[in-house]
């Protein structure tokens, strides 16, 4: 079996935003929608004060709240643990964006573009009206991967096989692969950092974890 | 669940090309481009073993597609009708044609060259202002070739070069140790103290991914800075020190190092082989010099007495007092003193008295920095310089000691930063942290020789020092002409004699002359006739923007290479669009070592090309300098200054000749072409000639570089040459001679400037310096203004001229304090100021407003407005009300320091309003 999941290592990270730059590129997301971002998070008083940068997007949760709450069967479930939603099925009526513990689901119902109701070249050419009214989010790049193991290529070792914020990410924080390989390199990174799940408690198991080293 | 819908396409490919939006470029990219229109950026992962970071790209290229289709770029020629200019004049653009527009130029550039290239007061009349650092050259095309032809030009109008700089880092960096700019040698260091060094988001690519590496390898980095930036975020300690006093801070930790420890427990060896340490200095302050070759003397410990420094086989006395029987001194403008049985002490005893009284606890009071703290830190920098071990480089044993002090911007320029400069490379010194494994490094020359190259500026000067191009001071030699508006050469002689010294220096002077409120006992200035403005914007990025708007208004023809309407090209005659980033052709350097933590293991060249056809009207620059040169008639001068060299290599070298005939017009792609083959000539030693086509579909191509090259200390060994540190006689003795020939010229309002010329520098407070000069200058009193203002790097945006792109702002706004100014939250509070209330922020120059931004980061008596914003022209970015400091920085001549440059910062005051409509 294979399970993608995504590493965010928190001391690396710098919250440049060079992956949700790089994740509208290749999703085409609308202005203002972003399936990856970085969160500017704040602890402590001043003077001891920590600001922590926080890659966020859909957790692609082993138990999704948010497929559990979806009456179309839009949303569902990868046998390698992508969260998926399809376009086609979802009615648009918003239950998994209030269900999702994580706020990783937007809807966008009229087309929008960067400067006002006339899309540019690019967007016009890039416009998904099948993406109007329904619930939109994080893939893991799911194209990206499935093009590119069809060609024999490793999730998170090949550019071409890997989701488009891990290949920008300039400091190495985001990584990808296979949990269930315990030779991959999430694995390794899983065994030799310390690191936490967001909403543990909920008992989600998020494929998405933060490699943290207390200070 | 297709992420995009299944059209069928005709065409996609992807092209590699560059992005060289700040210093830290090129980042190599590549862009998918779908029937002809791009679409998306990646990394060129093809360079992922060449770069140093992978081939990642930075935040910024991400932009650069909807800056192709931004339906605000200007993509026809406009003209001016209204003859009135000034913020509140419409311009009334019309359109016009290139023809029209090129010829208009012409005419007024051959009436220029006739009533002759300098005017009345010898200022050029044609002048050219960029911003960038320069860096909109590698967008410029042939652009150098142009300049070069054309003659004298000024570029001292500045768009905010020498205040918003590193100055003081690039001039004495560079005088010290070829180090235009300075880093760590992150890859190896251990231990890295900063003082407002923000390279997390100043670095690029490169030391972004570098410094991951460093975090997680688990080095130590301490972060004094007001406020919590994204890179004191990622250190290991935040100290919140007080604004402006870092200086002292430094020189308590010098006490440290000098006082709280023996010699021995420094680099003895390094000082006292590979530094000016052991001169004798003489009673009134120069070196104690040998009567017959003039050479400075140093103390022989084996034979107890004085000799030359460069004796062979000495062991150079490092402290005590030695009397010399008979030597002589030499002052300024040659004044000869002769000593006999003189009592003197070394430089390095002169270093340790200059530094007696600064202990951490004297420190503590003035930087609200615990003295305990202090004096930890700087134990730890000395403990983890690891003294006596050493690393092989290429088979090259050479001295590893992983320690460095870094300075940020505000730290490193305007008064104080000569003492921060010499304090921090000093600290290096005294572990021998300097240009070997693990230290301190630098990256680029500028002054002193070409930038891709350091290593070629390395070579013997006076007294057993490198060489540094000083302008001359002395009474034969010295240069009476400004040469330009800001008198460079003149007034700072270490802004040295290259293509870019014109950059250096005080653009501040430049304006304030033109405002008639600087340097009175010369003539007031005339604007230039002619004035280019490209890729920059000083009407937002330069200090008291509002009146240098009223300035460039008095400007009488101004042409403007325009992208959108913006606050500087409001006052122009002519708007002309360029082809951008995407749209234009251009080879360039890749490589090396370069600007802040740029070290590669290779090095070559780089082709921006064409990705898509331009929008609009807009011309490759190539293009435009190709016609403006025929049309102003200096069309064979330009392609002979593209023959010689002027796009970055001569097409014609005894080994190869791609040159070009000198009296036609040649296309952009003729012209790159031959620079692309002379280029891969040059860099195979002829082995392999590559055309434009094969640049275009290959992107770059590189050779190996060794790491060897980094440092620069087995250079300096290698000639027998020592670092001119701790003693600053050479400093001294140009700033004597400096007031000599400026008082003989009957120029005194320079005389605060010139007391900065010291071979130890004095410690100023700056906070008392600054409350001083607001009170002598403007009717307020200083405690008025109980804040700083400060501002902080974007990434986002930092040189990008893409304020106007809704991408960039949207991704930037996720990093706090975009949308705002940041205030702790404690002392808002305090003064009734809610999260998102707005906030006036007042300065004696000027008033800006925007939305309180509250957070635990930041000190109670400091303000932040990061970026550079306040637009009201440039569409998009006018309608984000985000405030800039830079409209409130005061311009004044007191705030210049010794080297013209003044900070990027003020005292403010901070009140509650209500809503702005």
């Amino acid at each position: 079996m294979t399970r993608y999941v995504m590493t965010a290592d928190l001391n690396r990270c710098v919250g440049c935003q060079t992956c949700t730059a790089a994740c509208k590129h290749t999703n085409a997301t609308p202005p203002e929608i972003q399936w990856r971002k970085v969160l500017d998070v704040e602890m402590g008083e001043f003077p001891d004060v920590e600001r922590i940068f926080m890659p966020v997007g859909c957790q692609h949760c082993a138990d999704p709240p948010c497929m559990h709450v979806c009456p179309s069967q839009a949303t569902a479930q990868r046998d390698d643990g992508i969260v998926t939603i399809d376009y086609d099925l979802c009615i648009g009526c918003g239950y998994c964006m209030v269900a999702c513990p994580y706020d990783a689901r937007y809807k966008v119902d009229e087309a929008r573009f960067a400067y006002g109701k006339k899309p540019s070249l690019t967007e016009a050419l890039r416009h998904d009206e099948g993406r109007l009214g329904v619930a939109q989010k994080c893939t893991f790049c799911a194209d990206r991967i499935d093009e590119g193991t069809a060609k024999g290529l490793t999730p998170g070792v090949d550019p071409e096989a890997t989701p488009a914020c891990v290949n920008s990410c300039i400091a190495n924080a985001l990584q990808f692969g296979d949990i269930e390989d315990e030779n991959s390199n999430v694995s390794e990174l899983l065994a030799e950092n310390t690191y936490f799940q967001m909403h543990e408690e909920l008992g989600t198991e998020t494929g998405f974890y933060y490699l943290w080293n207390e200070k | 669940m297709s992420a995009r819908p299944e059209t069928p396409v005709k065409n996609k490919k992807k092209v590699p090309t560059y992005c060289y939006q700040c210093v830290n470029g090129p980042d190599l990219l590549t862009v998918e481009v779908v029937d002809g229109i791009a679409t998306q950026v990646e990394p060129n992962f093809a360079a992922n073993k060449d770069h140093p970071a992978e081939g990642k790209v930075c935040v910024k290229p991400y932009g650069l597609v909807q800056k192709v289709y931004n339906p605000h770029r200007i993509l026809t020629p406009m003209r001016r009708t209204n003859p009135k200019k000034g913020r509140h004049e419409d311009p009334g653009w019309v359109e016009t044609t290139w023809d029209e527009a090129l010829d208009l130029i012409a005419e007024k550039m051959k009436a220029t060259r006739e009533k002759g290239l300098l005017d009345e007061n010898g200022d050029p009349r044609f002048a050219f202002t960029t911003g960038g650092a320069a860096t909109p050259f590698y967008y410029a095309g042939t652009l150098s070739a142009f300049l070069g032809a054309w003659g004298p030009y000024d570029n001292s109008l500045g768009a905010g070069g020498t205040v918003k700089c590193y100055h003081s880092e690039h001039m004495y960096g560079e005088l010290w140790h070829k180090a235009f700019t300075v880093m760590p040698d992150t890859p190896r260091a251990q231990y890295v103290i900063s003082f407002g060094n923000n390279i997390d988001a100043s670095g690029g690519v490169t030391a972004v991914y570098r410094q991951a590496n460093a975090r997680a390898r688990g080095w130590t980095r301490i972060q004094f800075e007001p406020h919590l930036s994204v890179t004191g975020a990622k250190a290991t300690e935040w100290v919140p020190i007080k604004t402006k006093t870092d200086g002292a801070v430094l020189y308590a930790m010098l006490h440290v190092l000098l006082h709280e420890h023996s010699a021995d427990e420094l680099d003895i060896n390094f000082l006292k082989h590979t530094t000016s340490s052991p001169y004798l200095v003489a009673p009134n302050g120069y070196y104690l010099r040998d009567p017959e070759t003039k050479k400075p003397l140093i103390w022989d410990l084996q034979i107890n007495g004085p000799v030359p420094f460069d004796t062979p086989n000495t062991d150079p006395a490092i402290e005590g007092s030695f009397v010399v029987p008979h030597a002589i001194e030499v002052g300024a403008d040659d004044e000869t003193w002769t000593h006999t049985d003189t009592s003197v002490t070394t430089a390095h005893e002169k270093l340790k008295a200059h530094v007696r009284e600064n202990t951490p606890e004297w420190a503590a009071e003035i930087s609200d920095v615990p003295a305990d703290t202090l004096r930890r830190i700087a134990n730890e920098f000395l403990g983890a310089a690891c003294i006596g071990e050493t690393h092989e480089v290429e088979g090259r044993v050479l001295p590893f000691r992983p320690v460095t002090v870094v300075l940020g911007k505000s730290v490193n320029n305007g008064w104080g930063a000569y003492e921060c400069v010499w304090a921090r490379t000093v600290m290096q010194v005294l572990v021998g942290a300097l240009e070997v494994p693990g230290g301190m490094l630098g990256s680029t020359t500028i002054i002193s020789g070409p930038d891709w190259d350091r290593m070629a500026n390395v070579f013997p000067g006076e007294d057993g020092f490198m060489h540094f191009p000083f302008n001359p001071t002395d009474k034969e030699n010295w240069l009476q002409a400004n040469e330009m508006r800001h008198a460079h050469k003149l007034l700072t002689p270490m802004v040295g004699d290259s293509m870019f010294s014109g950059l250096f220096g005080s653009t501040s002077i430049a304006w304030l002359r033109l405002q008639g409120r600087a340097a009175e006992s010369w003539a007031k200035p005339q604007p230039p006739d002619v004035w280019f403005v490209y890729k920059c914007n000083p009407s937002i990025s330069f200090s008291e923007t509002s009146r240098l708007g009223e300035s460039m208004a008095q400007f009488p023809f101004m042409v403007s290479f325009a992208y959108t309407e913006d606050e500087t090209n409001h006052f122009a005659d002519l708007m002309l669009p360029e082809a951008i980033d995407l749209e234009s052709t251009q080879l360039i350097r890749v490589g090396g070592q370069h600007y802040f933590e740029q070290q590669w293991e290779a090095e070559g060249w780089v082709l921006r090309q064409k990705v898509v056809e331009p929008q609009g009207e807009a011309r490759d620059f190539s293009w435009i300098c190709n016609e403006l040169a025929r049309r102003v008639g200096i069309l064979e001068a330009y392609n002979d200054m593209i023959n010689v060299g002027a796009c970055g290599i001569p097409l014609k070298t005894d080994s190869y000749d791609y040159s070009l005939d000198p009296t036609t017009v040649h296309e952009p792609d003729v012209i790159w072409d031959a620079v692309c083959k002379a280029a891969s000539a040059d860099l195979t030693d002829g082995k392999e000639v590559n055309d434009l086509e094969w640049f275009q579909e290959k992107g770059y191509k590189v050779r190996p570089f060794s790491s060897i090259n980094w440092y620069l200390y087995p250079k300096l060994v290698d000639q027998g040459l020592r670092f001119e540190l701790p003693y600053q006689e050479r400093i001294l003795r140009v700033g004597q001679q400096l007031a000599n020939r400026l008082h003989e010229n009957g120029v005194d309002w320079w005389d605060t400037q010139l007391e900065e010329y010291e071979a130890l520098p004095t410690w100023k407070d700056l906070n008392k310096l600054w409350d001083n000069i607001i009170e002598k200058n403007y009717d307020v009193k200083a405690t008025d203004f109980p804040f700083w203002l400060l501002s902080a790097r974007s990434m986002q945006y930092a040189w990008g001229g893409n304020t106007s792109l809704q991408f960039i702002h949207e991704v930037a706004s996720n990093v706090a304090g975009h949308d705002g100014i940041l205030i702790n939250a404690n002392k808002a509070a305090e003064l009734g100021i809610g999260e998102g209330d707005w906030m006036e922020v007042s300065s004696p120059v000027g008033k800006a407003h925007g939305q309180a931004r509250l957070r635990q980061g930041i000190r109670e008596d400091v303000i932040v407005m990061i970026g550079q914003f306040g637009h009201w022209k440039m569409p998009f970015a006018k309608d984000l009300k985000v405030p800039s400091l830079n409209a409130l920085v005061p311009m004044h001549p007191d705030f210049l320091d010794g080297h013209g440059s003044s900070i990027d910062a003020t005292k403010a005051a901070v009140k509650k309003v209500e809503k702005l409509v």
